[in-house]
């Protein structure tokens, strides 16, 4: 019994170690899947901690992209690894370049996009799991997929996700459905910054100012006490 | 009296009165004592505004009027400025605290007759600043620019672009001639701060003016018997720090747990100039003007009802003649009135409902009800009560 | 006359507001305090916004590599290193036999780099990691002007620093000297060379947890 609990004792912390958030996992889906197409224009790398993600891990994820520095002595462009505090940003260096790889259309910045678009995450959640192959004869217009979450059963987003195209570091088996979930998670810690800071501190706020509105009371009908005529 | 050394008090105040002063106005001022929490508005929206000006400042060291850089600047705000969420939900959430307690605080104007003579000042100053709260407003709105700041501003000043003779060269003035580019939203940032400091200014004098003579009371009579009155300190300070603590409740809910709840989500989508957000509504607190402007099929004639609006609040206290301030007394009043808050309601909720016919004859209703009301309901039943007073005294 | 106006002028004249009991003033200043712990607490987002985005930087490396095949010995050149300018000089025989001189060491406020200033494999008589190579960021300890580098001369090979704000000086170490105002020797940043004409500033093999921010000034 005794070795029984020391075992599950010392496997915990390894568990531990491999558990990620939907956040986290969501992740993995932008960086291997989304972040080919999708910009995080206005969410730096060092934003991430918020997810729980290592100094280390931060610093090595924005050490894989070169962004623009300016001019070199010769006056040709020049790039530097991105910092954690400079944003993730866009796969392209300019809207056009993003339109011309994109059959014209530029795909949406991911930063407030679970606030922007209408019906939020789970409308997200549902395009993307909602890629199916059109029924016979349905004629699709060029560039466009069948898609039964849109009012016109097509949208211009390849289908991006496929069972197993990731491989999850904590071994989450990597459907279609378990990856949409865990986008729709990261983009809405994405679209609402701080969301968590924000519910704590308010219920920290929020007690504070029942009790001083319950002190006030008390002490206003002590004041008031006096004037007892009926006020008209 | 001998070597006994003077306070710093009494030093201070025989040199600059401004303790006795505080003391006659704030400690000992007399007060009705029969006020009800609908007074207390007025402090609501005195401390509303204070959080704003204190978060504004705040905002302005992390904001940069640019159009390259205006949106990301709000949003590194929003996410990577320390606290800067908390800051920018505190003002957000603080102009729809203001202007709610702003229209509260101007209907218990009108139920209680507080324009009335000697008050007139009081109510003219009070919508002087209204005014300015309201340009105040809409320049901050365009700040963000995102896609609502940019097509507002467009529509507003497309707007007076139409006023005969003054609209071009005002909107050239307010524009530095071009379209809204980058002077414009400079333009737009000064004129915000410059209007949210002399909103103070005005405070001050229709603070002065309210207590030259006092507060009215729900009775509308004026009331100087001792046993009417209560020194302002501890009663209104109590009932006042009461009421405060509560609203601040309903600020806090707000902003916390509700921070998207009166935001339009299309606002945080940069301002794009090709392209008008598909359902472009303004913030609820200009909703009830917006309404106006669209039920009025004239571009001229919507501005001039829409604006007419307000300015026929300036001649309010010499609109209604009647010696009787409260509308306790004015049994016709007590169905008007209300049905004037219900059409002013009604403009709202048209505002911000998407174009419909039944909206539109809604809101022609409820435009019509509000003129009606102040120029001809009004005054009418101002006149019969005089006459029947007038019946009582013979 | 109404009922309104009845109830108002009833018998009970209001006093003056009652010396009431105790209780009332305990609960009157918990309120009044806990109202202005409030205030106070309040007053925490804004200072702590005035901190602006400084968090985003947490772990930011700064590393500038520089090259020294064009630096000539009795030379310096001014690189930029966090933002600060960085004074990187080669060293004559000449200066190198003045750093030692015990007449000038006499003259020094620290010479031999006691206060921290610089990292444990720079407190040494030549202030760098070998002794041909002087790095400092050049910022008068004083009130903080940039030092000018009075270059060896064959009147003068010792080379030293001046700061044109105040008159302070330092010798070419970047050691302060008694009897002008700066009190600290010039900061020194972290150094390594990586090769025989590259060196790297931002990270130090000698005390590789040295902290530019712990140093006593700059």
């Amino acid at each position: 019994m005794r070795r029984l609990f020391i075992a599950s004792m010392l496997a915990f912390p390894a568990f531990a170690a491999h558990a990620s958030t939907p956040e986290q996992r969501g992740l993995e889906v932008f960086r291997q899947v989304c972040s080919s197409c999708h910009s995080l224009n206005h969410v730096t790398y060092a934003d991430l901690g918020e997810l729980g993600l290592s100094v280390s891990d931060i610093k090595a994820y924005a050490a894989q992209h070169e962004i623009p520095d300016g001019l070199d002595d010769d006056g040709d462009p020049k790039t530097r690894p991105a910092h954690p505090s400079d944003v993730i940003g866009s796969p392209y260096l300019t809207a056009g370049m993003a339109r011309m790889a994109n059959h014209g259309g530029l795909p949406p910045d991911f930063s407030r996009l679970a606030m922007t678009q209408k019906g939020g995450i789970r409308r997200i959640i549902d395009i993307l799991v909602s890629y199916t192959s059109p029924p016979e004869g349905k004629k699709l217009p060029p560039g466009s997929y069948y898609n039964t979450a849109m009012p016109h059963l097509h949208i211009a987003m390849p289908p991006p996700l496929h069972d197993g195209q990731i491989k999850y570091t904590d071994g989450t088996n990597p459907t279609v459905p378990q990856m949409a979930h865990d986008v729709g998670a990261f983009l809405s810690w994405a679209g609402h910054p701080h969301l968590h800071t924000r519910h704590r501190t308010g219920l920290f706020v929020l007690s504070y100012l029942a009790i001083l509105s319950g002190f006030l009371f008390v002490l206003k009908r002590r004041v008031w006490a006096k004037q007892t005529k009926k006020l008209p | 009296m001998t070597e006994r050394p003077q306070s710093v008090s009494t030093w201070l105040n025989t040199r600059l009165p401004i303790l006795s002063a505080f003391r006659r106005e704030y400690v000992e001022f007399s007060m009705p004592r029969n006020l009800n929490y609908l007074w207390n508005f007025g402090a609501f929206a005195v401390v509303s505004l204070t959080l704003l000006i204190l978060s504004g400042i705040f905002l302005a060291l992390n904001y940069t009027p640019t159009l390259a850089d205006a949106f990301s600047s709000v949003e590194t705000i929003d996410r990577q400025v320390a606290s800067g969420w908390l800051i920018r939900s505190v003002h957000m959430g603080g102009v729809s605290m203001l202007f709610a307690a702003l229209y509260v605080h101007i209907a218990r104007s009108l139920y209680y007759g507080s324009y009335k003579a000697p008050r007139e000042l009081v109510w003219l100053t009070g919508l002087g600043l209204l005014l300015l709260v309201m340009i105040t407003a809409f320049a901050g709105y365009v700040l963000p620019w995102g896609q609502m700041s940019y097509w507002g501003a467009t529509v507003v000043v497309n707007a007076v672009n139409t006023v005969p003779l003054v609209g071009k060269p005002l909107a050239s003035w307010l524009l530095g001639g071009e379209g809204l580019g980058n002077v414009a939203l400079h333009r737009l940032f000064v004129l915000h701060f410059v209007t949210a400091f002399s909103i103070i200014g005005v405070i001050v004098l229709h603070v002065a003016t309210l207590h030259v003579t006092g507060s009215n009371n729900p009775t509308g009579k004026d009331l100087t018997e001792p046993d009417q009155t209560v020194p302002f300190h501890p009663y209104y300070t109590t009932k006042d720090g009461l009421g405060l603590c509560l609203f601040l409740l309903v600020y806090a809910a707000l902003i916390f747990f509700a921070p998207d709840f009166l935001t339009l989500s299309d606002n945080y989508v940069q301002a794009n100039p090709l392209i008008t957000p598909s359902d472009i509504t303004p913030e609820w607190y200009f909703a009830p003007f917006y309404a106006i402007l669209r039920a009025v099929p004239s571009k001229l004639g919507g501005l001039i009802l829409a604006t007419g609006s307000i300015v026929i609040l300036f001649a309010l206290p010499w609109l209604d003649s009647s010696t009787i301030r409260s509308a306790r007394f004015r049994p016709w009043l007590r169905v008007a009135l209300p049905l004037l808050f219900l059409a002013f309601l009604a403009l709202g909720l048209a505002g911000m409902s998407p174009p419909s016919p039944f909206w539109l004859w809604i809101s022609r209703a409820a435009v019509a009800y509000w003129y009606v009301y102040f120029l001809g309901l009004l005054p009418m039943i101002a006149r019969r009560e005089q006459a029947s007073r007038r019946k009582e005294h013979f | 006359m109404t009922q309104d106006d009845a109830s108002l002028t009833s018998d009970t004249p209001h006093s003056k507001p009652e010396q009431g009991p105790r209780r009332r003033d305990v609960l009157a200043t918990v309120t009044v305090g806990m109202g202005c712990a409030g205030a106070c607490a309040l007053a925490y987002p804004f200072l702590d916004s005035l901190n602006g985005t400084r968090s985003n930087r947490v772990g930011e490396s700064d590393i500038l590599d520089v090259d020294l095949s064009l630096l000539k010995p009795g030379q310096q050149s001014v690189v930029t290193w966090r933002g600060w300018p960085v004074f990187v000089q080669k060293r004559t025989p000449e200066m190198l036999k003045k750093l030692q001189d015990p007449a000038l060491l006499q003259k020094l406020r620290d010479p031999e780099s006691r206060i921290p200033q610089q990292p444990k494999d720079a407190a040494n008589w030549h202030r760098s990691i070998t002794p041909d190579i002087g790095v400092m960021i050049g910022i008068c300890t004083h009130l903080g002007c940039v030092p000018t580098f009075d270059a060896p001369t064959q009147a003068e090979p010792s080379g030293k620093y001046l700061c044109p704000c105040h008159g302070s000086q330092f010798d070419s170490a970047g050691r302060a000297f008694k009897d002008a105002p700066a009190p600290y020797n010039l900061p020194v940043p972290p150094v390594t060379m990586i090769s025989d004409k590259h060196l790297r500033i931002g990270e130090s093999k000698g005390d590789p947890d040295f902290d530019i921010a712990n140093i006593r000034q700059i």
